[in-house]
C-alpha cells in the first residue's frame, strides 16, 4: 500500500471527470452535426451522443481475492471509465427541405443531443469535479502534517 | 517499564485508522458517479479486540477451523449494501463524505499534535528540564 493511495484514488477521479467533461463537450458542439459518420448503405449518418460508462477500480475478483489474503483493508483504489457508449435512441426528424441532407419529403435526421441533458450533466461532472479536487488537497494537507511528526 | 508507554502505540493506531479513513473517503468521492457503487466505510476496532482479548478464549478443536484471530490490523474496512440514494445505485452521499473528510483531516492534525507533544515531554525529560 503507498502512502500516495488517497493522492491516486482522487488523481482518478479527476481524470474519469475531465473525460466525461470532454464528452460533454464533444456532444454539444456536435449537436447540429448531420455528417459524423457514413453507413454500410454509403449514406451520411448523424452524429450520435456519446456517454461514459464508469467502474470502480480495484474491485475485480482478483485483486479483492488478492486483498484479502494480504490482510490489508479493501480501500478500493478509484474510478475508471470502462467504457465510452453510443446512445441508441433514434434521430430526430426535423422538417428543412433546403438542407443539403433533407430526405424525399423534406425532412433531415439531426442528432439526438439533447442540450438540456448536456448542461445538467456537465454541472454534475464539474461538482464532482470539485469535490475530487477537495479530497485530494485534504490527503495533500495530511500527508504533509505526518511529515511533521518528531520535529 | 518502556520509555514510550502504550501511548505512542494508541497514537500510532488512530493515525492508521485516519489514514485508511481518508483512502476511503477519497474512493467513494472519486466514485460518486459510478453506477452500482456501494460506499464503504471504515471500523476502528481496537477497543472491541482489547475487550475479546480479556475475557473471550477460543480454541480450535480441528485445524480445518476457521482462526478467530484473522484481525490483523485494528481497522476494518466495510462496505455500506442495504441503501440507494441515486437511481443508479450508488449509495455515496457527498455531505457525509465532505464532512467526513474534514473531520478526519482535523483528527489526523490533532493526533500528530498529540504525537509531538509526547516527544517533546520525553526529550525534556531526557534533557533533565534544560
Amino acid at each position: 500500500m503507498s502512502i500516495f493511495n488517497a493522492i491516486n484514488t482522487s488523481g482518478s477521479g479527476l481524470t474519469a471527470q475531465r473525460l466525461r467533461m470532454d464528452t460533454i463537450s464533444s456532444n454539444i458542439a456536435n449537436a447540429d452535426t448531420t455528417r459524423a459518420t457514413v453507413n454500410e448503405n454509403g449514406e451520411y449518418e448523424p452524429y450520435r451522443r456519446k456517454m461514459t460508462v464508469f467502474s470502480s477500480k480495484g474491485q475485480s475478483f482478483s485483486s479483492v481475492l488478492n486483498q484479502a489474503t494480504a490482510g490489508s483493508s479493501n480501500t478500493g483504489s478509484g474510478v475508471k471509465v470502462s467504457d465510452i457508449e453510443e446512445d441508441d435512441e433514434p434521430f430526430q426528424l426535423v422538417y428543412n427541405p433546403n438542407h443539403p441532407d433533407a430526405n424525399d419529403d423534406g425532412y433531415v435526421e439531426v442528432p439526438n443531443v439533447d442540450p438540456l441533458q448536456e448542461m445538467v450533466d456537465m454541472m454534475s461532472a464539474t461538482r464532482s469535479y470539485e469535490a475530487n479536487v477537495t479530497a485530494l488537497n485534504a490527503s495533500k494537507t495530511m500527508l504533509m502534517k505526518a511529515l511533521e511528526i518528531g520535529k | 517499564m518502556s520509555l514510550f508507554g502504550g501511548t505512542i502505540q494508541s497514537l500510532e493506531n488512530s493515525l492508521q485508522y485516519a489514514s485508511v479513513k481518508n483512502q476511503t473517503i477519497a474512493n467513494n468521492i472519486a466514485n460518486v458517479d459510478t453506477p452500482n457503487y456501494k460506499a464503504k466505510s471504515v471500523q476502528f476496532n481496537n477497543v472491541l479486540n482489547e475487550e475479546l482479548s480479556k475475557g473471550f478464549k477460543t480454541t480450535r478443536t480441528d485445524a480445518r477451523h476457521l482462526d478467530f484471530s484473522t484481525e490483523s490490523s485494528a481497522v476494518r474496512v466495510t462496505t455500506n449494501t442495504g441503501s440507494t440514494y441515486n437511481h443508479n445505485g450508488n449509495n455515496v452521499d457527498v455531505d457525509k463524505e465532505m464532512t467526513d473528510l474534514a473531520k478526519n483531516q482535523i483528527y489526523y492534525q490533532a493526533l500528530v499534535d498529540r504525537i509531538n507533544g509526547k516527544f517533546s515531554s520525553l526529550q525534556s525529560v531526557i534533557r533533565g528540564g534544560n
